[in-house]
């Protein structure tokens, strides 16, 4: 559905998965991992190309395959990595992984956010706990091409300190000059002296006016309800937001029915959707 | 026209099984009462015309379960080494199906869109195309009906051709083949058919459901909840209706493990009216109830699949409603759609 282009993987049979292997694992919270890997072939190492916001399945042989946004940006050319929160079994089982071990890929699918599009405006990332998984990717690959944008501005809640994953990227953003990043948590931590509050009031104070500005969002389910109501407040309209959906999903090639909403996949057309295009399908989410 | 005469087609059978294709015919199942189903085809088997069959031959191209590929741990606990059986491009057996209706061959034209399409685009299926390529199919024609056929509510109704290579339709004494393809050419060219210069008899025309506009309609009534829990009550989300199905095609992906260092990954047939269909990890489910998993299965059929191939998901079978333990009838669930329409124009609503 988005206007991007990126669909599926060109592949000759979409359900065999690519080797890969372990590289890199790194423990953000206490319940999420991101794990780091390279793929088993060079040749299709070399030549993987994606879009931030597109999905991969993530696999483990003998214990199934999963959907997660890629969080590692374009622009890192050597591995890909995935961010990975413990709630079910295959997730589980990622995060008993250890570095060497192997897993299964089948990546990229579905649409990338619409990045070609939102050249010269400005951009307002909102992303609340795991929801920062396909935002990092983007904010890295916006940062690869900060002349393109105007201002940008990235707010990143956590329920605590603990909750915020990436933190030496959420650092090295502190630092940098003008990057225009805040994290914030939902209450007072001893040792935490950033921003208190919940992301939608974050983002009413400290967010960027909607003239010009393209405004995403990606979190919990009621984080997004109540940040899109601030957005609204603050005179945002539809089309200006974009979002992830997320959706019980297997063959991430459009056929096997469970992520459809109304006529659209989630695996295919989505899972960016622009918040315009989301209220133009039926409600069951 | 060709003609074969009734008692020759167990020999033209026998003379494609023996050129090497595996015939499935309808068949009364073994120590069943009343269950006919297709089957593969031994000479001196009974073939059963007297019955639909219960379940529709969709498992000729999209088994109920299949292999995707296997694996191998090089050793116990260790996922360092792990091999792949590397996909192939997959051969299959060729298969003739003979007594298809109408309704079945056209069925393949709705899952050849999703699953035959050309190799590195979207919707291509290795596996799928490779059975498919090598699948005939031999359609009865229908000259009679029961009260669950509603086949004359799509395309040709049961004259539609597309799917079939060769259709027969019975005649006095025999069946008068018409070929559609070049290997239904092949087949009607050998003995033991003749030529025949007869026409073919007039075909069944059975119920009709209205679809005007279903799409739409369904659109317009998605978020009325109590017409769906009112048309899905009785449903007891067995899934009875999706398996039976010549056109439901949804998939499971899941892997098993064979011994302690092998295993498969395998494709299996899943239902969309199965609460777990959609239950996502964290507990939430976009389809909770019966309600809404019904509202998707007839949408996917006259909606969502209509807006993105062109065509209708369902051929009008019936399978569905003969075989329902609630005793639903999808051709009720479309009036209902269609009389809350009706229903709101009169209230000078949309």
């Amino acid at each position: 559905m988005s206007t991007i282009a990126q669909k599926g993987r060109d592949a000759t049979n979409p359900l065999q998965p690519d080797l890969a292997t372990v590289v890199g694992i790194i423990s953000e919270t206490p319940n999420i991992r991101t794990i780091k890997l390279v793929f088993d072939d060079e040749r299709l190492m070399q030549d993987f190309s994606f879009q931030p916001g597109q999905i991969g399945q993530l696999g483990i042989l003998g214990v199934g395959e999963a959907t997660f946004a890629i969080s590692s940006p374009p622009s890192v050319k050597d591995h890909i990595q995935f961010s990975v929160m413990k709630t079910g079994e295959v997730t589980s089982a990622i995060h008993e992984l250890a570095v060497g071990d192997k897993v299964t890929v089948r990546a990229p699918l579905g649409c990338a956010f619409p990045t070609a599009d939102w050249e010269g405006k400005n951009i307002l990332l909102i992303a609340g706990g795991i929801g920062m998984a396909p935002l990092r990717s983007l904010f890295l690959d916006l940062l690869d091409h900060r002349d393109r944008y105007g201002d940008l501005k990235l707010i990143y809640g956590a329920r605590t300190p603990d909750d915020l994953c990436f933190q030496q990227d959420c650092r090295a953003w502190e630092a940098g000059a003008g990057m225009g990043f805040t994290a914030t948590v939902d209450s007072e931590h001893p040792g935490w002296d950033g921003c208190v509050g919940l992301v939608p009031s974050v983002v009413e104070a400290q967010g960027l006016p909607p003239e010009g500005t393209v405004a995403v969002t990606c979190g919990p389910p009621i984080m997004i309800k109540y940040t899109l109501a601030s957005l609204d407040k603050m005179g945002f309209r539809e089309e200006q937001i974009y979002t992830t959906l997320e959706r019980r999903m297997k063959c991430g090639i459009g056929i096997c029915g469970r992520c459809n909403v109304g006529p659209r996949y989630v695996c295919t057309d989505g899972p960016v959707f622009s918040l315009e295009e989301l209220r133009g399908l039926p409600d069951e989410l | 026209m060709k003609f074969i005469i009734t008692e020759k087609i167990p020999e033209l059978l026998e003379s494609l099984s023996n050129a090497g294709q595996e015939v499935w015919a309808p068949q009364v199942v073994r120590d069943t009462v009343n269950t006919v189903l297709f089957a593969p085809w031994i000479p001196g088997a009974d073939i059963s015309f007297d019955m639909f069959t219960s379940i529709s031959a969709k498992e000729l191209v999209l088994p109920a379960t299949e292999k995707l590929f296997s694996f191998r741990y090089r050793s116990e606990n260790d996922l360092e080494a792990i091999e792949i059986e590397s996909g192939e491009e997959p051969q299959a057996r060729p298969i003739l199906l003979f007594g298809a209706r109408a309704c079945d061959a056209a069925a393949l034209g709705a899952l050849d869109a999703l699953f035959n399409g050309e190799p590195g685009g979207a919707f291509n299926d290795p596996a799928y195309r490779a059975r498919r390529g090598a699948l005939t199919v031999i359609t009865l024609a229908c000259t009679s009906c029961d009260t669950a056929c509603f086949c004359s509510s799509f395309g040709e109704g049961p004259a539609e051709k597309s799917g079939s290579d060769i259709f027969l339709y019975p005649t006095e004494g025999g069946y008068l083949a018409e070929a559609l393809t070049d290997k239904g050419k092949e087949i009607v060219g050998q003995q033991p058919f003749e030529d025949s210069c007869a026409t073919a008899p007039p075909l069944v025309e059975t119920a009709r459901v209205d679809l005007t506009d279903i799409a739409s309609r369904l659109r317009d009534g998605f978020a009325d909840i109590d017409l769906w829990e009112q048309v899905a009550e009785r449903c007891l989300s067995c899934g009875y209706c999706t398996y039976s199905c010549p056109t439901c095609h949804c998939f499971n992906i899941f892997d098993e493990m064979r011994f302690d260092r092998e295993g498969e990954r395998l494709r299996g047939w899943d239902a969309c009216m199965f609460h777990q269909y959609t239950e996502e990890t964290s507990g939430h489910n976009p389809r909770p109830r019966v309600a809404h998993r019904y509202r998707n299965r007839l949408s996917h059929k006259f909606w969502y699949y209509p807006e993105n191939q062109g065509a209708f998901l369902c051929t009008g079978c019936g399978r569905c409603i003969r075989g329902c333990p609630g005793n639903l009838d999808i051709r009720e669930a479309i009036a209902a759609v269609q009389q809350r329409h009706a229903g709101d124009a009169r209230n000078g609503g949309r």
